[in-house]
């Protein structure tokens, strides 16, 4: 039992998709840039050459929040989609039909179509995967070369999460559709 | 702040790097992936990782030249997935893109399977696969479409030095190297000459050694014509982007394009391409007029510091004098060169390892490294480092003399106005001009003939400037070997395949990895070598064995000084010196084992956890999640020798006195012939390189393919609305010596009379499922211009027109 959730130093983020392919190699991901359950969100430049903004350009990694109140548990059908004992939103491939009115419920267009299993595919914090073999650290944390992430428990207080959290300034995404995300974005 | 991206937008952004809000994009990618046209469906090896049994093997990764460690999962004897080795201090416990994608070379479909041999006409692709018997045979004996290497020896009297060696950057480039030594020919060219010959020699003469950053403690770095965001190194990349944006390390990002790094620098300076040493000449003539550099430094660590204040100052090579030439204000200049000195030592004028661009290269270099110098901010914390090199014991290698082996094909200038050099360079380095040795040898200007070559990882079709003069010079080669992992388009020239196992699939030579934190790390072989694959060393061992006699028996024939020693010592004892299988005989195993014997228990924690140095048990730890601590901050080598340069007389050489004789200025002195400039109605065309790529080496890789499908040419935005070109328009781009073609990204991030487009795609070989005509290859358009001091491959002073097609 935990309650997992990561803390984002974006700042640190220099676009150069490594959580991307270590998500896509450690999950099994299928190919095609629509197929991903992480990515690296720019905004293109302000400005005409050379006097550009350079605060207009910036990486922004984001994938599924994992909300706490999460609009595609809430409008799926067939509870396929729901919240593990670890406060992971996760879908089960066995119950979902593919009718993506999760897909339309996400603010954060978090989710894909899995075409193996055809159901609805989304980020997992590899649990089935590294934290199913006691590992601590998800795959896009473990690799990332500025070291953006940092995956842990929010319910520890000793958690390093909990730690940089009380310590550290930071904004959630799309925060007032109040759906509590668990991705804490460092400023 | 909150920047909202969506999934939709990102995907748009895929297509071409970060191009957002390119309308066209999206379904031009799901065209892409519905309908691949070759194959596509088979490309791509998808492993989930399972819960079951496994085991981590530490490895290297090979994926660009960084050499990362890298913990390979093995399950049920299949690679599921690469991590990164936290234990290495060089990489930190990351891996990139690239190196995640290491899988997908491992198990890329189009990989070279079994040796072959050419049956169609050279270039054409055509070959057939053989044993390695039969490849070594036909190596040796040559078959009715071209010669071995009996044949060519023998009709050149011996002269080793008819074939010519060629290899990339890499750790068994080491073992290939013995090859050659052993072979006995003086015709080696590597990779430098295209790569980083100009600033590692601009350093090595200037400090005595080509230095390395302390970006973890610097607190103010002019990163000018480097782009660590895109051009990853470790351990700087890392260091660097986790304390930019007002977090520690002011960033001044200096290049003509708005990059990554552009993007996470605290000022941007849009240069005019090739004007740099402009740019750093002012900053000196700051530095020097308002006396803001180091003088007890100074003092105690220069030669011809007096003569080189003198030349900035009397050049009056100010602030003013530089905005025209570099379109970089003089008030920024200024600014800059106050604030650099306000922080040094902690200040860096970061060197970069990026190929040569423009000819003035090798003077910038030096000026930068001096620029630095005037600061003291060498040897320390927060500088240009020297760090420390924890020593190997060297394997002894093979060297017969082979008295009718003839000396280096390099051509002696005839100038008669007492220019000592080369014909078009001054010096030749140890890796030779590329670009110059080919051009000799298809203009038949050389002492003598060479008619073949051995090629080692390394892909001269794509990697140097104007690829139709190497296609003419591998067809013309009579004999071509080539040992790779892929069907580049250069082993489509060969007359000899011989496939190389992928890096995860062989250990390679240990290495010793130095710096403020110094250690050792080695590339242990993960599984067996796939198909008929073989490691480099298997190979030339196999090779060696086959060739060895019978071109000892050429030599017999035309070597009169090893007649003379047969007669003296018996054929047995004199043909010991000139036994080609000698440096192959141990295992590459036993060789690193050997290299590290005097460190007790070193081959054992390499062996197991790919990583060593002394005192590494009580010094590492980690700290938390993402940190690690490798040396306690006291025992780090920040220092090493007191701020005194490496260079023979310990100074920071200003003057090169040598050189004036060469034709070469002795000082960082500004040219008129350096100005940028652009015809009306043509663009300079830049090149460069980004994170998800390695140059051709990584084209056919399906997983990166998926990050960035093809690349893309940047137009200024304006100039394309002129010209009706939009986001995703084929557009080709011609010079004097060729075209390509590629698609269109209007975007701000480039100047109007300036295209950029990205290294290494465009391959023409057929066998590569995703590279084959993807994109637009720059070396069919850049022309061969060659720095003058070093005869490197400068690469961004071809001009280029652009045409919607």
């Amino acid at each position: 039992m935990a309650r997992y959730g990561m803390v984002l130093d974006y700042k640190n983020c220099i676009n150069c998709k490594a959580c991307e392919v270590a998500c896509k190699e450690e999950n099994g991901i299928l190919m095609g840039a629509d197929k991903h359950r992480i990515w690296v969100g720019t905004g293109e430049i302000e400005g005409q050459y050379p006097l550009l903004d350079l605060t207009s350009n910036v990486f922004q990694p984001s994938q599924c929040q994992h909300c706490d109140d999460a609009p595609c548990e809430d409008v799926c059908p067939t509870q396929a989609t729901f919240t593990d004992e670890n406060g992971v939103v996760r879908v089960d491939v066995e119950k979902c039909i593919l009718c993506t009115y999760c897909m339309n419920a996400c603010p954060y267009d978090a989710r894909y179509i899995e075409e193996r299993t055809m159901t609805v595919d989304k980020c997992t914090f590899c649990t089935d995967t590294r934290l199913a073999r006691g590992e601590t650290t998800t795959a896009c944390q473990n690799t990332c070369p500025t070291k953006v992430r940092i995956f842990g428990d929010l319910d520890d207080p000793n958690s390093e999460i909990s730690e940089v959290l009380r310590v550290r300034e930071h904004f959630s995404l799309k925060s007032h559709l109040g759906t509590n995300p668990k991705l804490f974005y460092l400023t | 702040m909150e920047v909202e991206i969506s999934r939709r937008k990102f995907l748009q952004g895929t297509v071409a790097m970060s191009v957002v809000g390119a309308t066209a994009a999206t379904s031009l990618l799901s065209n892409e992936h519905a309908a691949p046209e070759k194959s596509g469906s088979v490309s791509f090896h998808a492993t989930k990782t399972g819960t079951g049994k496994s085991h981590d093997v530490a490895t290297l990764c090979e994926m660009c030249v960084n050499k990362c460690a890298a913990l390979a999962r093995v399950e049920d004897g299949v690679v599921t997935k690469l991590n990164p080795n936290p234990l290495f201090p060089k990489s930190k416990n990351m891996l990139c893109a690239r190196g995640n994608a290491g899988i997908q070379a491992l198990y890329d479909p189009d990989r070279l399977k079994y040796p072959m041999i050419r049956i169609g006409e050279k270039g054409e692709g055509k070959f057939k696969r053989v044993t390695w018997d039969e490849a070594y045979k036909a190596i040796l004996n040559g078959t009715d479409k071209f010669p071995g290497l009996s044949k060519i020896l023998d009709e050149e009297e011996d002269n080793r030095s008819s074939m010519l060696f060629c290899a990339g950057e890499g750790m068994a480039e080491h073992t290939f190297k013995q090859f050659y030594q052993a072979f006995g020919s003086a015709n080696w060219l590597n990779h430098a000459s295209i790569c980083l010959q100009t600033v590692a020699s601009g350093y090595g003469v200037t400090l005595g050694v080509y230095p390395q950053a302390d970006l973890e403690n610097a607190e103010y770095i002019i990163m000018a014509g480097a782009n660590r965001a895109e051009a990853i190194v470790t351990p700087d990349t890392m260091d660097l982007f986790k304390r930019t944006k007002g977090r520690g390390a002011k960033l001044i990002c200096v290049d003509p394009r708005f990059t990554n790094t552009a993007a996470k620098a605290d000022k941007w300076l849009a240069i005019k391409p090739g004007t740099d040493l402009a740019f750093v000449l002012a900053l000196t003539y700051v530095t020097l007029t308002e006396e803001l550099q180091n003088k007890e430094y100074i003092e105690a660590n220069f030669n011809g510091y007096e003569e080189y204040s003198k030349s900035v100052i009397e050049n009056k090579y100010t602030p003013e004098w530089a905005e025209p030439i570099t379109g970089v204000k003089a008030k920024d200049i200024y600014t800059i060169a106050r604030e650099f000195a306000a922080a040094a030592p902690k200040a860096i004028y970061y060197p970069g390892r990026r190929s040569t661009f423009a000819k003035s290269d090798f003077q910038l270099r030096r000026a930068m490294a001096i620029f630095q110098a005037l600061h003291g901010a060498i040897d320390n914390e927060g500088g240009l480092i020297f760090g420390s090199k924890l020593p190997l014991k060297e394997h002894e290698g093979l060297m017969p003399l082979y008295d009718r082996a003839q000396a280096r094909a390099i051509v002696k200038s005839t100038d008669s106005k007492g220019h000592q050099g080369y014909d078009d360079c001054a010096v030749v380095s140890g890796g030779g001009s590329w670009i110059s040795w080919r051009n000799h040898f298809l203009e038949d200007k050389m002492p003598y003939k060479v008619r073949g070559m051995f090629c080692y990882k390394h892909n001269p079709m794509m990697n140097m400037p104007n690829t139709t003069k190497t296609a003419e010079m591998l067809r013309k080669m009579e004999l071509v070997v080539t040992i790779d992992t892929m069907p580049s388009d250069t082993v489509m020239y060969a007359d000899v395949v011989l496939p190389e196992c992928t890096y995860l699939e062989r250990t390679d030579p240990v290495k010793t990895f130095g710096g403020v934190e110094p250690s050792f790390a080695v590339r242990n072989k993960v599984i067996d070598p796939m198909f008929e694959t073989k490691p480099v060393i298997e190979i030339l061992k196999g090779l060696t064995t086959k060739i060895s006699k019978p071109l000892f028996e050429i030599s017999k024939k035309h070597d009169e000084e090893l007649q003379d020693l047969i007669d003296e010592e018996g054929e047995e004892k004199a043909y010991t010196e000139f036994d080609l299988t000698l440096p192959f005989v141990h295992s590459q195993e036993e060789l690193n084992h050997h290299a590290v014997a005097m460190y007790i228990g070193a081959a054992e924690k390499l062996h197991h956890d790919g990583v060593f140095y002394p005192k590494q048990d009580e010094y590492y730890k980690q700290l938390a999640a993402n940190k690690f601590q490798y040396y306690p901050e006291k025992k780090k080598y920040y220092s090493t020798r007191g701020g005194k340069p490496k260079t023979p007389s310990g100074k920071v050489e200003c003057v090169l006195g040598s050189f004036t004789a060469k034709g070469i200025d002795a000082m960082p002195v500004w040219r008129d012939e350096y100005e940028f400039s652009v015809p009306a109605g043509k663009f300079k065309l830049l090149t460069g390189r980004h994170a998800q790529f390695t140059q051709s080496g990584t084209s056919n890789n399906a997983m990166l393919r998926d990050l960035m499908p093809e690349n893309f040419i940047w137009i200024n935005k304006r100039v394309a609305e002129q010209k009706g070109i939009k986001f995703a328009d084929m557009i080709e781009v011609s010079s004097s010596i060729g075209k390509t073609q590629l698609k269109a990204y209007p975007t701000e991030k480039i100047a109007p009379d300036q295209v950029f487009f990205i290294h290494g795609f465009g391959e023409e070989s057929e066998e590569l499922t995703w590279a084959y005509k993807n994109g637009g290859n720059d070396n069919m358009i850049i022309e061969d211009h060659i720095e003058p001091v070093y005869g490197a491959a400068a690469m961004h002073e071809t001009n280029v027109e652009i045409r919607k097609v």
